[in-house]
């Protein structure tokens, strides 16, 4: 499973690293919380839940069903992990950044 | 603490579930939303939780409905090629139109309030129409009655009531034909007496087939029969339901029995339905009698005919049977019948009040301006929502979108629009319909059919639906050609900052030019009928009004059936109501002004040929006690009032109107001469100040007086002065009339003022009605005005700034901007006197001079709008100037 070259979006990016930090607890509500406090990205939950499915379709992202929590109305949690997929394309991401950033750190120094 | 934590609100929850369906994460968003929901429980308050929860929730749903979308049309083709190609895009079109308004709110707000206001007016005076005209009677087979007047050729808009003679004739002569059974009735008001407060009820005296040919039986009891016709067995009545139960508490057994109806013992034979008052808010009828005189009279005309089609029968074929009977009666009796014709006209028409049509026309006329200046105001909200839309518009002709689809998309924004505001013009309908069911008295309404009918229903509905499509007809249509005529090469060229063309800009002023020039005729006519109300309730009157006091007394004949009885309860009930604290002074007359009734009578004048003794003149005719002028403060210009010597073996008197002068002895004196009334010769004495009694065709109508002891009248209406609150003395003068005669009834107690006021009450309805529409009508066009000059004044930031950046100072601006807006609003204004001159002639038309258009007046009022206009037109002009000229160079 060495899938092409999946394009990944900015916040498509973020919610990538972000489930990666999180761990085994990376469901909705940390994941966005998470977003605020590290990132400083104030994602509405549409926007999230939409960028999410779009991950896993695209095959970045896995999820599983936790078991039904009564705080929850008796509904499970949705784990997030990264894919190796995922991984894939966050290195390939971060590979085209720099290779695009390589000699303009001296023009784009704060002044 | 453990009491159990606060759910999320179940409704939105549930709502959001189903919103959901469609993604498979479904679950675990309401979950995490319940989650964080506890978190916010904990954090802030419950209260304020389920707040946040809707909040959340409406959001997760706006944007999962337009991922949906979104989904949808990735997944179509481009370009759809299927047989539901114009359903696809149809669909899409919608979507984005309905993404389009969500993402402007303020806009959307405006356009839907504007809308849902000129809609819901109209569409209450619409029902208003319907239920007051076309519908007012709720008789099951209410298309087969009709009515039928007797009519003189020469005059076809006159109806007159008709004779008994011709009544009976009719009859026997139509049987068989189209017309299954004809009834007349009659007015008859009574005074029930017997049992508890005597009290004044109205009544008719009716056919016995009068039930039948309406299809109302009675509730309780029986109708009445042929035989109940006859003289002498006709001392029976109905009662209607709201009088069984609040006079005879609703019990059975009265039945059968007796009670007093003007001292006349009747039997009860029947109770009509819950509901039925038919006609005028009737509360009981007898049979009608015609005794051998009356059937043959052919020339008093007083009886009121229905009939009923027969099945398989139209109204065409009764009125053409009605017309040959017509012909053959004018041939048969000459005398009494020539050129006289019957007109057959459907229940509601024939019902119809004269008034009643012209004014809720010109409503209908006055709503319709008030919705097109709407529309208008629409039409610019969506052309500069278009000047910034048309870059894109330009993009997607050039991608190969057609012409007919842009204009397609952009009717569909506006009929999406439309269709917002339908519920919210309901409810303005809802208001509105409340408010003027509110103001009218009681006393009057019952002689309005189907007033209170006046209530939202389907048809109303229906009526929002249709007007709201015509309205985004005409709002969306103008923009969408405008937008699909753009140049795409200049439109991409351009940010779409300058994307107005010459044409819109051309359109946009035309459009603020028509909505000034409907607002001002609104204006003017509810300036006029304002002044008009106005005039009528606080002008002149001829006496004056304030601290009356009035009632009615109808002395019924077979108590009182002399003069001798009827001038004793006068003179008594005047001198204990006097003597009463508080009471200045007190008179009676048959008819005060402004009341209900007027009653006239042909007079000839000592010296003066009668040249057409069927057209003899005719003067109103008053009867009065000798305090009456002074009561009423009616000024006395010449000669002498009445006195208590003027008895009834007194030599005969009269006192006339200054008009009644000016008229009948132009040239002298008229004090000395003699008048014949009836059949006595009278003498004047005296002339009076006029009065106005009925401000629609009497303004000072020669009115002659005559002492109430000479001349006796049934009807007394007693007028007292005070100078306590009027009201304050009713309990004691009541007790005082009470003691002169326990079964007589005293009623209709009201003041002047209220008299004065009833009596308006439909002009007062006209005018509060056109203000509203005026006011509305204003409000909407200043604010066109405003916007237009906004959005007009941005676009060219970039042209003022090299003006100011060439030297022209601030003041200069304002001066360019407002020589803009005074253009507009002069042509505007300028068209706007044009059709209020029109709108004012039909005024005055259809209200029978009660309103005078007036010169002064409409150039006053465009003088206002005008300056209301270029006073809206400040702030824009001001904002304009005030711009820095670099960035205003800098915005391309």
């Amino acid at each position: 499973m060495a899938p092409p070259d999946v394009y990944l979006g900015e916040l498509e990016q973020l919610i990538l690293l972000v489930v990666l930090r999180l761990g085994p607890d990376a469901y909705g509500n940390p994941i966005r919380e998470e977003l605020i406090a590290a990132a400083d990205r104030h994602v509405g939950r549409g926007a999230l839940y939409t960028a999410l499915e779009r991950l896993e379709v695209k095959g970045c992202l896995r999820s599983t069903i936790g078991d039904p929590l009564p705080e929850r109305g008796g509904r499970a949690r949705r784990y997030f992990a990264v894919t190796a997929a995922g991984r894939h394309a966050l290195r390939q991401s971060r590979r085209v950044l720099l290779g695009l950033w390589d000699g303009l750190e001296s023009t784009l120094e704060p002044s | 603490v453990s009491h159990p934590a606060p759910e999320p609100p179940a409704f939105a929850e549930r709502l959001l579930q189903r919103a959901l369906a469609r993604s498979g994460y479904a679950d675990s968003i309401v979950g995490d939303l319940h989650e964080a929901f506890d978190q916010i429980v904990r954090l802030h308050s419950s209260r304020y939780a389920a707040w946040w929860y809707r909040r959340e929730a409406l959001r997760l749903m706006l944007r999962y409905s337009m991922r949906d979308r979104r989904g949808a049309t990735r997944r179509s083709p481009a370009l759809p090629q299927s047989g539901g190609q114009a359903m696809d895009w149809l669909m899409m079109d919608l979507k984005l139109a309905m993404r389009a308004l969500i993402k402007r709110p303020l806009l959307t707000s405006a356009v839907v309030l504007t809308l849902a206001l000129g809609l819901g007016t109209n569409a209450a005076i619409f029902k208003m129409i319907d239920a007051l005209v076309v519908r007012p009677f709720s008789f099951r087979d209410v298309d087969k009655i009709v009515m039928l007047v007797e009519s003189v050729p020469n005059d076809g808009s006159r109806r007159e009531t008709v004779a008994p003679a011709n009544f009976v004739d009719w009859k026997r002569r139509s049987a068989g034909g189209a017309l299954e059974r004809l009834a007349a009735f009659e007015w008859w008001d009574v005074n029930l007496m017997g049992r508890d407060v005597p009290e004044r009820a109205l009544g008719f005296y009716v056919s016995a087939d009068f039930f039948r040919v309406l299809g109302v039986p009675p509730a309780l009891g029986r109708g009445f029969l042929p035989d109940d016709e006859t003289p002498g067995r006709n001392r029976l009545v109905i009662l209607s339901d709201g009088l069984f139960r609040r006079r005879f508490g609703a019990d059975r057994s009265i039945l059968g029995q007796s009670i007093l109806v003007d001292a006349v013992p009747s039997t009860v034979v029947g109770i009509m339905p819950p509901g039925f008052d038919f006609p005028l808010g009737a509360e009981i009828w007898a049979p009608l009698a015609f005794d051998g005189k009356t059937a043959a009279l052919r020339t008093s005309h007083y009886l009121s005919v229905l009939g009923r089609l027969a099945e398989g029968h139209t109204q065409t074929e009764a009125q053409a049977e009605m017309k040959v009977i017509g012909e053959r009666l004018a041939h048969d009796f000459p005398d009494a019948n020539k050129q006289r014709t019957i007109r057959v006209f459907s229940l509601p028409q024939g019902m119809l009040d004269a008034g009643l049509g012209p004014v809720l026309s010109l409503w209908q006329a006055a709503g319709l301006f008030v919705l097109l200046i709407a529309c208008a105001n629409i039409a610019n909200l969506l052309l500069a929502r278009g000047a910034e839309r048309g870059r894109e518009i330009a993009v997607r002709l050039a991608l190969g979108s057609s012409r007919a689809r842009i204009v397609g998309a952009s009717m569909i924004e506006s009929g999406l629009m439309a269709l917002l505001a339908v519920p919210l013009s309901v409810g303005v309908s809802w208001a509105a319909l409340r408010l003027i069911r509110a103001f009218m008295p009681p006393r009057v309404v019952r002689f309005v059919a189907g007033w209170n009918d006046m209530a939202v229903d389907w048809r109303l509905v229906a009526a929002t639906t249709v007007l709201a499509a015509l309205a985004a007809l005409i709002a969306g249509v103008l923009p969408a050609l405008q937008l699909s005529r753009g140049q795409v090469a200049v439109a991409l060229k351009s940010d779409g900052r300058t994307g107005a063309g010459p044409g819109r800009q051309r359109l946009r002023r035309a459009l603020v030019i028509a909505e000034l020039a409907l607002a001002l005729p609104l204006l003017v006519t509810a300036m006029l009928s304002v002044t008009s109300v106005s005039t009528y309730l606080t002008g002149w009157q001829g006496y004056d009004p304030r601290g009356l006091l009035t009632m009615r007394v109808v002395l019924p004949e077979s108590q009182y059936p002399d003069a001798e009885r009827r001038r004793r309860f006068a003179a008594d009930a005047i001198d204990r109501i006097a003597a009463q604290p508080g009471v200045d002074s007190v008179a009676a007359t048959n008819a005060l002004p402004s009341g209900d009734s007027n009653t006239s009578r042909k007079i000839e004048i000592d010296g003066q040929s009668i040249v057409d003794p069927s057209n003899a003149p005719r003067v109103d005719y008053r009867a009065i006690t000798p305090a009456y002028f002074d009561t009423l403060r009616l000024p006395l210009r010449r000669g002498r009032a009445f006195t208590s010597a003027d008895r009834a073996d007194g030599s005969p008197v009269a006192i006339v109107s200054e008009s009644m002068a000016r008229k009948y002895w132009p040239a002298r004196d008229p004090i000395g001469s003699r008048v014949k009334i009836g059949d006595i010769w009278v003498t004047v004495v005296g002339v009076c100040g006029d009065v106005i009694h009925d401000w629609f065709d009497r303004r000072n109508a020669p009115t002659l007086y005559r002492p109430s002891a000479q001349a006796p009248t049934e009807v007394l209406m007693l007028a007292i002065r005070t100078a306590a609150d009027p009201l304050s003395l009713a309990p004691r003068v009541r007790a005082a009339l009470t003691a002169v005669d326990p079964a007589q009834p005293v009623f209709d107690i009201m003041t002047m003022g209220t008299v004065l006021s009833e009596k308006t009450i439909g002009l007062q309805y006209i005018a509060g009605i056109m203000g509203a529409f005026a006011a509305l009508a204003l409000v909407l066009a200043v604010l066109g005005l405003y916007a237009v000059m906004t959005f007009m004044m941005t676009q060219r930031t970039r042209e003022i700034g090299v003006r100011m950046a060439l030297g022209a100072s601030a003041r200069d601006i304002t001066r360019l901007a407002l020589w803009q807006a005074a253009r507009l609003t002069a042509l505007g204004v300028l068209i706007g006197l044009g059709l209020a001159v029109m709108l004012g002639r039909l005024m005055v038309a259809g209200l029978l001079g009660v309103v005078s258009s007036d010169a002064t007046v409409s150039i006053g009022l465009a003088l206002a709008l005008g300056a209301t206009a270029l006073a809206a037109s400040y702030l824009p002009a001001r904002r304009a100037a005030s711009v820095d000229p670099i960035t205003a160079l800098r915005t391309e």
